[in-house]
């Protein structure tokens, strides 16, 4: 299991497309996937659990995965909070 | 009887529609939660597959026509329905708590819409109305329920929205007109009116005032307004432009019916693009000398599409249609952006695995396709084409006649007819083709030219981005010069082209192409009339010179003021 902490950059926050950006990017996945915030757990490939968390910029979260291609998923997931996501 | 009503509305497809007013009603949604027996629970969970499948199916084809915006709210929906939490909960619903399939989809989406609703953030409050409508729609899927009962034809229908398939069973109603209070201007709901003829009206907050079903009305697809109960005069104002209207209709039938040639008598071949069964009538009425692009796209987003028979059907329709000419069935060419649920990884995907590299690499699709096409052909002899779709190097070619021809064994094996000496041919679209053209020309029979996605790859512009919208330009010179080499390449083995992307819908755009000895040119039936009025009006010799002006043209601006020139 890996564990990062992260900030939402992006000034909208979490809306749909990024959180659509960010499921579809964790579905490409093996290892499964967990965002934890505020004291709330939800699966990382789940947009609607995703969107409900209704994140705020500047909200920090913690990004939880376990499996296989752990530290893959991790680092491309991390990259999409760093880019604020924005596709390349 | 009460006064005058007018909506103002954004105009969304053009034409006068009057009739009487149908509301569409809004979906019952009473769903209670009904228990069911331990043997229905595989029904059931079938049920909401079904109903997830397709759903799932309508909104990537909403997704190939949008942009910006709407696209990412498209996306949004296609990744709810992939949600893999929401279905969870509802597989529980039914297979632990033994509920009905409707009622576990209603209640598990209610939990949700009932967080957003109450959320905090306004975004997400938004998002609700996107919710219910996958609610609602999966409910209806499941119920079989159509949204469409009893309408009268001619009526002019009231929606809140339309979803595509709705259209398809609105317009088999020949309806007047449509009012919508939602809906974009890039919906497959407009596009479709569009290319129906069926004059909307859209952005028009009709619930705000009160009529009743069978009050006459009004809808100006052109100007965007809408008017309920019309006083005398303004009817008949109305009615003397639909004439007008009518009149322009006919004069296009009339060209339509003149012989394709020029004022110096040279023959010139026009045909049509067809995608939906619905066009197939203006195959005939507009003109067009057969279908010189047949998009199968759309069938086989359809479950049964994938089926040899169901496809026999859907082309034996358009053959039926389209005379005693020829059809050109392209191959299903769909790319990473628009098919199977494990494609939307491609993080390029227009340079990605699509047209011929997808087909070559589904074996089964591509074998059922070009069984049901040689089939076809078996039963009308000489008039099928077979097109390749994105092909980039001559081993796809290679690899495509390896399958041909397995698939004529089989046949002969079965002692089913085919017709032996199918044209094939492939799209020139990628710049690598239309650049190796004399190559790739001694390996097939013809050449269509893909002038959308040759300007896109050759110009390295995405059409779907509007940051760069400006320099997506089909007329750029190098995009000319392509075809060009294009023409010469087949020229050298002798075998035909033609052009079927936007270019040759464009009159003075065809007449270049014309000049430069393109004769078969293959357009949406709407831009027949227009292209073929053109064509007639003008000789050979001053397309020709026209055409030599074009390719020495230095810049798409040089090219557009020669063709605003022409024939002025």
């Amino acid at each position: 299991m890996v564990k990062k902490t992260v900030t939402v950059k992006n000034e909208a926050g979490l809306h749909a497309r990024p959180s659509s950006v960010l499921v579809k990017t964790a579905s490409k996945f093996e290892s499964d996937f967990y965002i934890s915030m505020y004291g709330y757990k939800v699966n990382g490939k789940s947009i609607l659990g995703v969107m409900t968390l209704a994140a705020e910029s500047g909200a920090e979260m913690e990004l939880i995965f376990e499996g296989e291609d752990e530290q893959e998923a991790l680092t491309a997931i991390s990259e999409l909070f760093e880019n604020k996501f924005e596709k390349n | 009887m009460v006064g005058r009503i007018e909506f103002e509305g954004v105009p969304a497809a053009g034409g006068i529609g009057i009739g009487k007013a149908h509301i569409l009603e809004e979906k019952q949604n009473e769903v209670s939660p009904e228990k069911i027996h331990q043997d229905d629970v595989q029904l059931n969970v079938e049920k909401c597959n079904r109903a997830f499948e397709a759903l799932k199916e309508e909104f990537v084809k909403l997704r190939d026509d949008a942009k910006g915006e709407v696209a990412d709210i498209i996306d949004a929906q296609i990744e709810s329905l992939k949600d893999p939490e929401l279905y969870k909960t509802i597989l529980h619903k039914i297979e632990s708590e033994r509920y009905e399939a409707e009622y576990a989809i209603f209640s598990t989406l209610n939990e949700y819409i009932h967080i957003m609703e109450n959320a905090d953030a306004e975004w997400l409050n938004e998002r609700t109305i996107d919710l219910i409508a996958i609610r609602d729609q999966l409910i209806d899927v499941a119920r079989n329920k159509k949204q469409v009962e009893d309408l009268e034809p001619g009526s002019v229908v009231f929606a809140t929205n339309v979803s595509p398939t709705s259209m398809i069973e609105l317009s088999r109603n020949s309806i007047a007109g449509l009012v919508m209070q939602k809906g974009g201007l890039t919906s497959h709901a407009v596009i479709l009116a569009q290319s129906l003829d069926i004059p909307c009206v859209i952005g028009v907050e009709w619930k705000a005032k009160r009529f009743k079903n069978k009050e006459e009305v009004i809808v100006d697809g052109d100007l965007g307004s809408v008017v309920v109960r019309p006083s005398e005069d303004e009817r008949n104002v109305y009615v003397e432009r639909k004439k007008k209207q009518k009149k322009k209709a006919e004069k296009i039938l009339q060209i339509a019916k003149q012989p394709s040639e020029t004022a110096c008598g040279k023959k010139f071949k026009l045909q049509a693009n067809v995608e939906f069964l619905e066009e197939l009538p203006k195959v005939k009425t507009h003109g067009a000398d057969g279908v010189g692009l047949l998009r199968t796209e759309t069938i086989l987003f359809q479950k049964t599409g994938f089926d040899v028979n169901a496809q026999l059907d859907f082309y034996r329709k358009v053959v039926e249609a389209s005379g005693q000419s020829d059809v050109t069935i392209r191959l299903f060419d769909a790319g990473g952006d628009k098919l199977l649920d494990d494609m939307d990884t491609e993080s390029n995907p227009f340079l990605g695995w699509r047209g011929i590299r997808m087909l070559l690499d589904e074996s089964e699709l591509l074998g059922n396709q070009l069984e049901a096409i040689y089939r076809l052909s078996g039963e009308y002899k000489g008039r099928i084409k077979l097109l390749a779709p994105m092909v980039s190097c001559i081993r796809e070619i290679h690899k495509l006649k390896e399958r041909i021809a397995d698939i004529k064994d089989k046949l002969a094996a079965e002692g089913i007819e085919f017709d032996q000496n199918l044209p094939i041919g492939v799209m020139i679209e990628v710049p690598s083709a239309a650049l190796m053209a004399d190559r790739v020309a001694k390996e097939v029979d013809f050449f269509s030219i893909g002038t959308n996605d040759l300007t896109q790859y050759t110009l390295a512009v995405d059409r779907g981005n509007e940051k760069i919208s400006t320099l997506y330009q089909p007329y750029h010179p190098a995009v000319w010069k392509l075809i060009k080499m294009t023409l010469d390449g087949a020229k050298k083995s002798n075998i035909p082209v033609t052009v079927c992307g936007e270019m040759a819908s464009k009159p003075k755009a065809a007449a270049c192409l014309f000049g430069m000895g393109i004769e078969n040119l293959s357009m949406t039936t709407g831009a027949l009339p227009k292209v073929k009025s053109l064509l007639c009006s003008q000789n050979m010799n001053d397309m020709k010179s026209y055409s030599d002006q074009v390719m020495n043209a230095n810049s798409p601006d040089e090219v557009l003021t020669l063709m605003n020139k022409f024939g002025e």
